[in-house]
């Protein structure tokens, strides 16, 4: 049994969003959608000033908030550790988003499909191929790119990232590029002090 | 840091204190007939006023629902919710609405057709119905406060006060509306339960401002947003002048009279609706800022 | 649409039944290697980076991941249209008419031949697509020079020349392959920007990551690159070259040089005489003093025994001093202490970086390479691009930061500074050829030829007089102005416009720009979607988009070479055609069919290929060019290509490293002293009455610390302002895309004009200040954003806020543009390579609230805003 997890490298990463753009892409997103984003912060004064990016995604904890407190078992966690959402069984009461620190959840508003990315009112030939995944009203978030995973695939947004800033594989195999980058650069989780145990780690 | 400097990153790329926003005011609405009816339908079944206890169920069996409905991304699933109740405080809370819902009902058709049906008022089967509606009605009376202390990611409800929060505005709102609503002997014997729980409900906004106000960062950036931003007026204004000080100093000095029950339940009333939108409203997430090794805490 | 059905069919974009096409983006200049998914139903849901491809290693940048956006954007002209609306401007609506292409074309024919028979000149091309240089050449088909396009002068001006001078290249990079200490003057690369953004910041991610390379970025703004930086040197906007000179100052006088490179691989040695011009013999040989025999010898002379880098000489009677001598002696008042007052760069921060440069440089270390050289190991070097370069004196600056590199004996050496041609066939046609005296043959006409000097000018943008340079675009404007002073005959009436939106892209201020294209009496936009300036266009001949059609090309890969190939992954959504298809249409109407086939020969390096010269009286379509195109690489036929993509590898090592090993580089360019000579006694001998207004103390042979104009304006502009793309921005058209605008309008600093706190708070501003920005030329309207990440004297305006109304109703207008504030007149164009000044002087004025203009209809910042307050489900927020 595998335990999937991601690294970010706060070193390599440039903040450029290229990711959030093949997510998108990927999955079909509907516009202000995101599944992971790369946040930046500014610190420190003039001249000493800088500005780190930090990338986030579902953290797909090992004791996931947003599992626990889903009232009608749509959220569950496979065999290799993604934790998943069944849109057939999602009824969108939203208790998963305010469980999750990470505010990683997203309702799927009607509405979101219907502008159309282009905000017209009608959608393009893109969208119409892949919106139907998606049950309005359900609450969805980042699955890895399971299904990618499951032909051997990496995630979208780890296949495009142009500085390797994102790093994926099986965190209990220690000779996997994500386990051993975590060993070898002391890779942290995000905010420990919620006890989720995140499977996502940012090594600097 | 003043919260004025404080980074409120909206929806845009930059790392800073996230709104909780998830819940809407549908949900303050659901929660608040929840609360309101829960307290009614207690107080009333221990004065025994049938009328109390069909208003109440009838709060919560309306009221509530329809503003989860109207909150709800998939109703047509609503029924699904129940499914969790080995973990979900959702599940709980909707299968004790069920419950209470049920022997409520129960309790008062016996109650008042008991001749009719031929059932004894003190018979088992009325006092087991009594008991049983009496105790779902606490888990209704509660389990929000539960579900939301159970968030780690909003830190400010992630402590004991949002059950006791919920159990005690459950209460006084419950004697405030029975105080109108039964004999005025009745009433006026409630008098000094009900300004010892607007004691409690004041001790219970200390320790809510004192616990956030030494929490963690987003703990104390709700309580900064209650008493330092366009929230204040509401907070101190509506919820603890209006909702507290008022219908207590009213209570105090006219203990006997009808009008002022009258007035003091609608500012109570009042009062406590603004808290339940408030407390939705200043639930911020902690930012992601620990990754960045030259954060200062604030 | 459940998770238990995904099993069976998958619901992500990638994995769905379809197939993949390799090919090459074409979302910036650039061209980088991607896969294209088409679904079975013809749809295409995802694109990727291609793996095979050296280059991008299977990476995309943002904007990379954006071309879907562009296919399907539901405002991409559909079909041509003829314009019924008499009124012609930015955002007013032309109402477009549905034709024919028959009609289109003859329309567009018949408007152009008209001019052309009149008088060719007074055709105004403005052609932008970078990727099809056959289409870029076509005004050469009628001997037509004119430019109104901004690639040049608002990218490299005065760089690509001295690209061509240096290296004979016409780009440049740092060698991230080696490369220890990474300077980034000015430029994103590596990073953000500048060359292929997705294969260079792969690369240097790899050499900061896997080799702890060190990267120093100075610039006036905290960009991408400076945040990841492992130091940061805020600068005073145009004051790069003085730090440079700093710099050099330090190495000169400390030592800290590679001298056995000087003294062998440049002409640092050579003679000058006072008059500037090398000291020659009869046969026009040079000389260098030999320390040894303390005399002067010819440069190729066996028998010298000592070259003398510096002093002070006599030969022949004349007094001379060697290059070298000239830049030490040029750099004398250039101490780190000097040069800290012009650039506010601490005087111990600048000999300090040129300390660690030179040791990083590791001086006199070799490395054997795998083709059997050994070569000199240098890995350090200094790479600048638009922020730094685009200033009044671009020539000297760029020299300058070249100077910085040939100082510590990188150039073009493993870790070095590398010269990166523009198409790799110029590698195997063997770009550097050996001139006179030894030295390197310079090319600084690396976009092709420009025009003889000629007056009355033949061009409208006065390019007759810019030997050296790039095509200088904003001096349409200066001579719309005033046509008399310049002695101009004609008066452009057509405007032919492909993929390009000069209106929007070139400094001035708009309304004069409006006015100017006002007096047109046709224009023509070949394009995909509504911008700024199709938008006075008469006729609209769609072209088909990137996923549509053919090409091979490569322009200016850092590390590799060979060819991208693109290909459709799918028909036409639209009625739409290539522009090859559109041009030759033209063409042949217009009865120059021959004469442009002629230059696509020349053009695409068809010529002396027999196989692949295409006939004079032909038409041919995208599709028989990029097969040509192929071939000439490497011969392999279109489905070799279109099974692979690419036919990229990387680059050759003697093509990479020391290509023009044997030939001494000019460290001294004696060139602009001959040029200008040249061109001030041609203007005698033409009488041209401006002459004497010539900025002729632009030519100089090396750098000298003169202060750009910018620095004296009047004293009540008392703050610089830059404008800046990033990674998300970079070239060309991007905020019409939402997947772009999704991520630029969320992300701080493309949301607010950028100002230092201190700065704001002695300015009376706060973050969220409406405020007028007024330079002396032109001003713009914006909205304060405080970040640390600003030098206190400047202002930073995205590029994101400086976007007009136009018909494409999802790129929203900001608040003015940044180019109205620019100038475009001599004072503040380089004389020696036509790059105009890009940053300005201004001063803030704070307002109560938005100019009325601004409050009718929706701007930027009203997206802005709702992003900021994250108006969503739950109200406020």
């Amino acid at each position: 049994m595998a335990k999937m997890g991601m690294v970010f490298d706060l070193k390599a990463c440039i903040g450029c969003n290229a990711c959030v753009i093949a997510c998108k892409q990927e999955n079909s997103l509907p516009d202000g959608v995101f599944f992971t984003k790369t946040l930046s912060e500014e610190y420190g004064v003039f001249p000493m000033a800088n500005r780190v990016y930090i990338p986030t995604i579902c953290n797909h904890c090992e004791d996931a908030p947003c599992e626990k407190v889903c009232p009608s078992g749509a959220t569950y966690t496979r065999e290799d550790g993604i934790v998943m959402v069944d849109d057939d069984k999602c009824i969108g009461c939203s208790s998963c988003s305010v469980a999750c620190p990470y505010d990683q959840r997203t309702q799927m508003d009607a509405e979101n499909f219907l502008k159309g990315l282009f905000g017209t009112g009608e959608i393009t030939p893109f969208e119409e191929q892949g919106y139907g995944r998606y049950t309005p009203g359900t609450v969805t978030k980042c699955d890895f790119c399971s299904q990618r995973v499951d032909v051997g695939l990496d995630p979208a947004c780890v296949v495009t990232c142009p500085t390797n800033a994102r790093i994926f594989g099986d965190l209990d195999n220690p000779d996997s590029a994500p386990a051993k980058m975590i060993r070898e650069r002391h890779g942290r989780p995000p905010m420990p002090e919620k006890n989720t145990k995140p499977k996502v780690f940012y090594v600097n | 840091m003043a919260i004025t400097d404080k980074v409120f990153s909206g929806d845009t790329l930059r790392v800073g204190y996230r709104f909780q926003r998830h819940w809407d005011n549908s949900m303050a609405y659901a929660f608040f007939f929840a609360e309101v009816g829960g307290g009614l339908f207690f107080v009333s079944l221990l004065l025994n006023s049938v009328m109390g206890m069909v208003l109440g169920l009838i709060m919560v069996s309306t009221g509530k629902p329809y503003f989860h409905l109207a909150h709800m991304g998939v109703p047509t699933k609503a029924w699904r919710a129940m499914l969790r109740p080995d973990r979900s405080w959702i599940s709980r809370g909707l299968l004790g609405l069920g419950a209470m819902i049920g022997t409520g009902v129960l309790y008062v058709i016996a109650l008042s057709f008991g001749d009719q049906l031929g059932i004894a008022a003190d018979s088992g089967l009325v006092w087991l119905l009594k008991v049983s509606s009496a105790v779902f009605c606490l888990v209704v009376m509660s389990y929000q406060g539960f579900a939301m202390s159970h968030s780690s990611a909003i830190s400010i409800w992630n402590s004991a006060i949002m059950p006791m929060s919920s159990l005690l505005y459950s209460l006084t709102i419950g004697v405030a509306v029975a105080m109108v609503i039964v004999s005025d002997d009745q009433a006026n014997s409630l008098a000094g339960t009900q300004l010892l729980l607007f004691m409690g409900l004041g001790i219970m906004h200390l320790m809510f401002l004192h616990g956030g106000w030494h929490g963690s960062p987003g703990a104390k950036t709700s309580v900064e947003l209650l008493l330092q931003t366009l929230y204040t007026k509401w907070y101190l204004g509506l919820v603890i002048a209006i909702g507290i000080i008022l219908p207590a100093l009213l209570l105090w000095a006219m203990p006997g009279s009808k009008v002022v029950a009258i007035i003091a339940a609608a500012s109570t009333l009042a009062g406590f609706l603004a808290w339940r939108i408030l407390i939705f409203k200043i639930g911020v997430y902690e930012p992601i800022m620990s990754m960045n090794p030259f954060h200062t805490a604030n | 649409m459940a998770t238990q059905d995904t099993k069976k069919e998958p619901t992500a974009n990638s994995l769905k039944s379809g197939r993949w096409v390799a090919s090459s983006c074409k979302m910036c200049l650039h061209s980088c290697g991607n896969m294209i998914h088409v679904t079975d139903e013809g749809v295409i849901n995802k694109i990727e980076g291609n793996p095979t491809n050296p280059s991008n290693n299977g990476k995309l940048c943002p904007k990379g991941n954006s071309a879907i956006m562009r296919h399907y954007d539901p405002a991409r002209f559909k079909q041509p249209m003829r314009r019924t609306n008499p009124e012609r401007g930015c955002g007013v609506d032309p109402m477009w008419e549905p034709i024919s292409w028959e009609e289109a074309l003859d329309t567009t024919a018949r408007e152009i031949k008209k001019s052309m028979d009149e008088d060719p000149r007074k055709i105004l091309p403005s052609i932008e697509d970078f990727q099809k240089f056959n289409i870029w050449a076509w005004p050469l088909s009628f001997g037509n020079f004119n430019f109104y396009q901004s690639g040049g002068t608002m990218c490299g001006g005065a760089y690509h020349p001295m690209n061509g001078f240096i290296h004979s290249a016409f780009g440049c990079a740092n060698d991230a392959k080696y490369c220890n200490y990474w300077i980034n003057n000015g430029t994103g690369d590596g990073f953000s920007s500048h060359l292929h953004a997705a294969a260079q910041s792969n690369w240097v991610a790899k050499a900061r990551t896997e080799r702890n390379m060190r990267v120093v970025s100075i610039e006036p703004r905290l960009s991408i690159g400076s945040a990841k930086a492992e130091e940061w040197v805020p600068i005073r906007p145009a004051t790069d070259r003085h730090f440079a000179m700093g710099m050099a100052h330090v190495l000169i006088k400390e030592g800290l040089c590679d001298y056995k490179f000087l003294k062998r691989d440049t002409n640092a040695p050579f003679l000058v005489g006072e008059d500037g011009y090398f000291i020659r013999d009869e046969n026009r040989q040079c000389y260098m003093w030999d320390a040894k025999n303390n005399c002067a010898k010819l440069w190729n002379d066996e028998s010298i025994g000592e070259i003398a880098l510096e002093g002070n000489y006599e030969v022949n009677g004349k007094p001379c001093r060697t290059g070298f001598q000239i830049y030490k002696d040029i750099l004398e008042e250039c101490s780190p202490e000097a040069m800290s007052e012009v650039t506010t760069v601490p005087a111990e921060t600048i000999a300090r970086i040129a300390r660690e440069f030179s040791t990083a440089a590791s001086i006199g270390a070799t490395m054997k390479m795998e083709d059997g050289r050994t070569l000199p190991l240098r890995p350090a070097a200094y790479n600048y691009y638009r922020g730094a370069q685009g200033h009044k004196h671009g020539a000297q600056t760029n020299q300058s930061f070249k100077l910085v590199n040939i100082l510590i004996g990188n150039i073009d050496a493993p870790g070095g500074h590398m010269g990166v041609v523009l198409d790799t066939k110029e590698v195997d046609i063997n770009h550097c050829v050996p001139g006179e005296s030894g030295m390197l043959t310079p090319t600084p006409h690396q976009l092709g030829p420009t025009p003889p000097f000629a007056y009355p000018p033949n061009t409208y943008h006065l390019m007759d007089y810019f030997p050296l340079g790039v095509h200088p675009p904003h001096f349409n404007l200066l001579v719309h102005d005033d046509p008399t002073k310049w002695g101009v005959e004609f008066t452009p009436d057509v405007i032919v416009n492909c993929h390009s939106n000069p209106v929007w892209a070139i400094q001035g201020p708009r309304n004069k720009w409006f006015d100017f294209l006002r007096s047109m009496r046709f224009i023509v936009c070949v394009d995909l979607i509504p911008t700024e300036m199709t938008d006075w266009a008469d006729i609209i001949l769609p072209s088909s988009d990137v996923l549509e059609t053919w090409n091979c090309t490569m322009i200016e890969p850092p590390h590799t070479e060979g060819q991208s190939f693109r290909q459709p992954a799918v028909p036409p959504l639209h009625d739409t055609k290539s522009e090859e298809e559109i041009f030759y249409e033209i063409s042949e109407r217009m009865g120059i069919l021959e004469a442009y086939n002629d230059v696509v020969n020349k053009t695409l390096g068809f010529e002396g290929h027999p196989e692949l010269m295409l006939e004079l009286d032909k038409k041919y379509t995208d599709k028989e060019i990029a097969e040509r195109k192929g071939k000439l690489w490497n011969g392999e036929d279109i489905d070799w290509y279109m099974e692979r993509g690419h036919s990229v590898t990387e680059k050759r090592l003697d093509k990479w490293y020391r290509p023009w090993e044997g030939s001494r580089l000019h460290f001294y360019i004696e060139d602009f002293l001959v040029e200008r000579d040249e061109l001030k006694q041609k203007m005698e001998s033409a009488d041209v009455p401006f002459r004497d207004e010539w900025e002729w103390d632009d030519y100089q042979p090396l750098p000298t610390p003169v202060l750009d104009p910018v620095h004296e304006e009047p004293p009540e502009y008392d703050l610089y302002a830059i404008t800046f793309k990033d990674i998300q921005l970079n070239f060309g058209e991007s905020l019409s895309n939402p997947w772009i605008k999704d991520i630029v309008y969320r992300d701080p600093v493309h949301t607010g004009l950028l100002l230092n706190p201190k700065t704001a708070a002695a300015q009376g501003v706060e973050k969220g200040s409406i405020v007028l920005v007024e330079s002396p030329y032109g001003r713009l309207y914006g909205r304060i954003n405080i970040t640390e990440g600003m030098h206190p004297e400047t202002i930073g305006v995205s590029n994101a806020l400086s976007r007009m109304k136009s018909q494409d109703s999802g790129v929203l207008p900001a608040g003015g543009h940044f180019n109205d504030m620019l100038p475009y007149d001599l004072r503040n164009t380089d004389a020696a390579s036509g790059q105009p000044e890009t940053v300005c002087k201004i001063k803030l004025t704070k307002l109560d609230d938005w100019p009325d203009f601004l409050k009718e209809g929706r701007t930027v910042y009203d997206q802005i805003e709702e992003y900021e307050n994250a108006k969503g489900k739950g109200g406020q927020h």
